[in-house]
């Protein structure tokens, strides 16, 4: 890696910036070769990254790799220091895939395409920036570049309520936000008196000892600022309105990269620089967990509109993630990140299906829909396979990530077996209500009798008549055509499930990139685990009540450890 | 005392870049004297070229080893020169984006850029002022130069309200600050260098006088008034409205930075004994000054208005730097004026532009605009998000500096009420550039439907075209490549004796140092 001095990452970072730069130069009136342009540029990241990794990516080490270092602000101790491991390796290529296709699926905007494009790759740029950025000013920076384009993106290409629901998203995401800041700053300024190096630099940073006190209130500030962005329960609620009313394309990002970047942030901060905290943390991530996955499908079945109930299915689903992290096992870190990959394939396929139909029948309410399933089969066929997938059954990835944090929780020695059986149960309960909401919009909107059909040929008023027309062409909904899925939109549907199902027969595709760092994460976790719990065995008994921690054995305790 | 001592105690040199100003003041009065309205073909490139040159000439002076000048009543120390060279770009920005505006209104503009120029000299004497009559006599050609810039559009009411409220709530603010200052002269035993009036109030043993905290709550509600901290904010929000805009730029900028200026000078060198309770005036002051600022901001419907309000707000932000008092605050104070000045003035560019072009300076009529003018949205797009902290912009690090000293400081409340406070500033910041970027074509207010044809050509719309891009290009590349700016703050810091002398004086308050945090860690860690 020293030898090949190429700023490979960097080179992933500025490509899609430097493109969106030149966007607004080139000579362009109706938008047809921006969107080429884009989508070039878009493929050739995704092309550059894989390659990058290819070559230069060990999987079988925990440690940061491609790394590079140079001092930007010194005055500030701001480095540009990227660099991936297991963590962001697999993000950054979801990020890179699910944003290319987007811009691919965002085929028919034409309503200033050129500042939709160019924020589409400020976008790119930033997500992966977040992902790869290994000092944590740097990743302040990257995530609050992101939430312009975000801002703006739904404010211009969105739906009706698409201002409200895209400032309730900045304020949110800039509010908690803070808290990384302060997290950082607090943590680089940490012990600097007494001598250990100012530092904002993660690595580093991961050899400090804070005091817990100093610890908990930390991790409790980065809970918050990540929680906002990974929809963890009291938190959630732009969600389903930033995800609602966004265009297609943006909803496939927000949902299948920007939800990731809280996952991401809990493992890559709370767990790996705060695992003391953890410890007395998981317990309450375990039960947000499970309030998400319940309270995210009783929501979902109530919705009316297509996509806001996918909306609230990705705060039912990220609910496992949770799990996963709170789990103090192998299995369950990796079935978080392998929920976290899984989920952003399923939940951008679905949103784009979600896309395509909207762009026949211009309505999203689902009661309006029905019997689409006879005018266009292959988005049925599509659209049933992405459900199927969410929904995780045997084969698909959905159900990989699912069963490894069932596994993980319920082989976790931490928890008392009440707790275990209790959340479990819960999680599996929420497991039912899945394929309840999915199933009937799949029912609602493609079988039964052809409502939109039959509107467009009596002419029934239709209550949206004020179409909402994210940025492409305008039809009202009685005026629509229904022509089936075209080669476009079959490609990209494809794309993402041809991968979710190869995941789900041969999930190693995805974890054998990851299972080093998720093993070498979970065991810092269970060290501090288990130095806290031989110094407080009633750890848990005191603070709540019930995550009563069965007695531990430390020596069995210390075998699984190594 | 003969005449080479006479003149090494004078030490005239230092004063080289004011005396630039003054030659090109005069020149540019008599050339428009002479030649009558044809003479405003060049006077403000003239005024412009001299201001540059005050500035080449301050480049000169950095590192002065005998920065002392007048017998002491100037000091050209690196920190006044770096708040020198602001006050003076402020004003050759100003000048760029005033050409036209006043052409347009029909006033004369020699008299304009003569009485800009008088106040930039009052600002950047004000900067080295190290003598008390020097520091009121300064202070007063800053304020009596912008009572008249604030009234000069003579045929508008509003402009002649905006002079007459600035007028007397500015005499009154001169007359309380004088009070304190000829306190303080009464207790050091006669004496004005500010550099001697700490020795001399030890000497006659007043240190212990309530005297010397009256004079200093005098002493910073004149100082407050200079840079709008809230309460002595109450003339800003009118004065900004009605005042012709590009005083209004130079106002929020080149004015602001003389105060704080002033404030630096004043309260580090002659309050030392004092000095925890200014720290405390002044922490009440900037807390106040976010919070009212960026709230009232929030309900603002004139942009001139609001702009008034965020002003008032980034002063409370820049006050974070001077409370803590260390070298990175004193920096990170520099730094975010350097950065503020090219994103407030890019900001009044593109408002003088829109007013020039339609009229009006409601953030409604703003609607839309991005169809029509998309030179305009641009950059005032991005000044904004440069006000509110949004990286990668200039802004964002100027912020981010100033969070940082705080927080190394251990000023952790003021940090955290900077922070909250700046997401509610991104808030109306952001509302205005969703009117500007979001609307849809039919949603277009009546002003941007009728938006004349984009030329440059008149008479000084070159300047403000220029004046537009440059701060368009700083903004968003002076917080990219800021090491340079990083540098020429820290440098200027380091370089001032005064700022060294009272960096390692250990008083600083109590209540910033607020332990809770690890307090509260403790406790957790008792009941766990």
């Amino acid at each position: 890696m020293i030898a090949d001095q190429f700023p490979w990452l960097t080179a992933i970072i500025l490509l899609p910036l430097v493109a969106s730069l030149i966007i607004p130069a080139l000579p362009d009136k109706d938008g047809k070769s921006v969107r080429w342009f884009a989508l070039g540029v878009g493929f050739a990241d995704f092309a550059l990254m894989c390659y990058a990794f290819w070559k230069h990516y060990d999987a079988s080490s925990a440690t940061f790799q491609l790394v590079e270092k140079y001092a930007w602000i010194p005055q500030l101790g701001l480095n540009w220091s990227v660099s991936v491991d297991g963590l962001s390796a697999p993000l950054v290529l979801l990020a890179g895939l699910v944003t290319t296709l987007a811009m691919f699926a965002a085929w028919r905007v034409d309503r200033r395409p050129k500042l939709f494009y160019a924020l589409m790759l400020v976008l790119y740029a930033a997500q992966i920036g977040v992902f790869v950025a290994q000092d944590i000013l740097l990743l302040f920076i990257m995530w609050e570049v992101e939430l312009i384009p975000v801002y703006l993106l739904v404010c211009i290409w969105g739906g009706q309520k698409r201002r409200y629901a895209a400032t309730k998203f900045l304020l949110y995401t800039a509010a908690s936000s803070i808290f990384i800041l302060v997290a950082g700053l607090a943590m680089a300024f940490y012990g600097t008196s007494s001598g250990s190096p100012f530092t904002f630099d993660m690595a580093e940073l991961a050899l400090k000892q804070f005091p817990i006190g100093l610890e908990v209130l930390l991790y409790a500030g980065l809970l918050i600022a990540f929680g906002v962005k990974l929809a963890i329960f009291p938190m959630h609620t732009w969600l389903p309105d930033a995800h609602g009313e966004a265009s297609a394309p943006v909803s496939m990002i927000l949902a299948g990269v920007l939800l990731k970047m809280g996952g991401y942030g809990l493992i890559r901060l709370n767990l790996e620089l705060l695992p003391n905290a953890h410890v007395y943390f998981a317990p309450i991530l375990a039960i947000l967990g499970v309030v998400n996955i319940i309270y995210g499908a009783l929501s979902s079945f109530g919705q009316t509109n297509m996509k806001r109930r996918l909306a609230y299915s990705s705060i039912s689903h990220m609910g496992f993630v949770l799990l996963g992290i709170a789990s103090f096992t192998d299995v369950g870190v990796s079935g978080a990140l392998l929920q976290m990959l899984s989920h952003g394939l399923i939940a951008s396929v679905l949103f784009f299906l979600a896309g395509v139909t909207y762009d026949r029948t211009h309505t999203m309410a689902m009661n309006e829909m029905g019997g689409i399933g006879q005018a266009m089969p292959k988005v049925f066929a599509l659209f049933t396979m992405g459900a199927m997938a969410s929904l995780a059954l045997p084969g698909m990835s959905g159900f990989v990530g699912e069963i490894s944090v069932f596994v993980g929780l319920a082989t976790s020695d931490a928890y008392s077996t009440p707790f275990q059986v209790v959340t479990v149960f819960l999680a599996a309960v929420g497991l039912i209500l899945t394929p309840i909401y999915l199933l009937s919009m799949l029912r609602q909107v493609f079988y039964g009798d052809s409502a939109v059909c039959d509107m467009a040929s009596s002419g029934k008023p239709s209550q949206s008549d004020e179409a909402v027309c994210f940025g492409t062409n305008c039809v009202l909904p009685s005026e629509a055509i229904f022509n089936d899925a075209s080669p476009r939109e079959i490609f990209i549907a494809a794309s993402f499930l041809a991968l979710i199902v190869g995941i789900g027969f041969y999930p190693k595709l995805a974890t054998q990139m990851y299972d080093a760092k998720t093993v070498a994460v979970n065991a810092q976790v269970r060290q501090s685990y288990v130095e806290i719990s031989q110094s407080n065995p009633q750890l848990y008994a005191k603070g709540l009540a019930f995550p009563r921690i069965a007695e531990v054995e430390s020596a069995s305790l210390l075998g699984v450890v190594k | 005392m003969d005449f080479a001592n006479l003149a090494a105690q004078l030490n005239a040199g230092t004063i080289l870049p004011e005396g630039i100003v003054i030659i090109t003041l005069l020149t540019v009065l008599l050339g428009d004297l002479i030649a009558g309205r044809a003479a405003s073909r060049w006077t403000p490139y003239f005024a412009i070229g001299g201001l540059l040159s005050a500035i080449v000439a301050l480049y000169f002076q950095w590192n002065n080893p005998t920065p002392n000048g007048f017998l002491g009543g100037f000091n050209a120390d690196d920190l006044s020169i770096v708040f020198r060279g602001i006050v003076a770009l402020s004003a050759s920005v100003t000048l760029l984006l005033s050409v036209r505006y006043v052409e347009q209104s029909g006033t004369p503009l020699g008299e304009f850029i003569v009485i800009l120029l008088t106040a930039t000299l009052g600002g950047m004497f004000l900067s080295g002022a190290d003598e008390l009559v020097m520091v009121f006599v300064s202070l007063e050609t800053l304020s009596i130069a912008s009572y008249l810039l604030t009234g000069y559009m003579k045929r508008d009411p509003r402009s002649n309200e905006a002079a007459l409220k600035y007028l007397l709530i500015g005499a009154a603010s001169s007359a309380i600050f004088l009070y304190g200052v000829s306190l303080l002269y009464g207790l050091s035993g006669g004496e004005t260098r500010l550099s001697q009036i700490t020795t001399n109030l030890l000497a006659n043993n007043a240190n212990e006088s309530i005297g010397v905290v009256i004079a200093l709550v005098f002493v910073i509600a004149g100082i407050a008034f200079k840079i709008a901290a809230v309460p002595f904010h109450q003339w800003t929000p009118d004065v900004y409205e009605g005042s012709p805009t590009p005083v209004v730029a130079f106002l929020s900028v080149g004015s602001k930075a003389a105060g704080f200026a002033l404030a630096i000078r004043l309260l580090v060198n002659a309050f030392p004994m004092v000095s925890e309770q200014w720290h405390f005036v002044m922490t009440a002051l900037a807390l106040l000054s976010m919070v009212l600022g960026n709230v009232v901001a929030l309900a603002q419907g004139s942009m001139k208005r609001m702009l008034a309000y965020s002003s008032i707000g980034q002063a409370g932000f820049v006050m974070i730097g001077l409370i803590i008092g260390t070298d990175a605050g004193y920096a990170s104070m520099v730094f975010y004026l350097m950065v503020y000045l090219f994103m407030n003035l890019g900001g009044f560019a593109c408002v003088i532009l829109f007013t020039l072009r339609t009229g009006t300076d409601e953030i409604t009529e703003y609607s839309g605009l991005y169809q029509k003018d998309p030179l305009l949205t641009l950059c005032l797009s991005i000044c904004l998000l440069s006000l509110g902290g949004i990286p990668p912009l200039a802004g964002f690090f100027g912020k981010i500096y100033l969070f940082w000293a705080g927080w190394q400081a251990g000023a952790y409340w003021l940090v955290l009420i900077g922070l909250l406070t700046s997401v509610v500033s991104i808030y109306y910041y952001i509302r205005v550039v969703k009117m500007m970027v979001v609307k849809e074509p039919e949603e277009m207010s009546e002003a941007v439907k009728n938006y004349p044809a984009i030329s440059w050509t008149a008479f000084g719309m070159r300047p403000l075209q220029v004046g537009l891009i440059v701060c368009l290009v700083a903004t968003s590349l002076a917080g990219i490549l800021s090491n340079p700016l990083f540098n020429l703050a820290n440098n200027s810091v380091t370089g001032t004796p005064l700022l060294q002398s009272s960096v390692i004086q250990p008083a600083r308050p109590v209540m910033l140092q607020s332990s809770k945090t690890l307090d509260e860690a403790s406790v957790l860690e008792a009941h766990l």
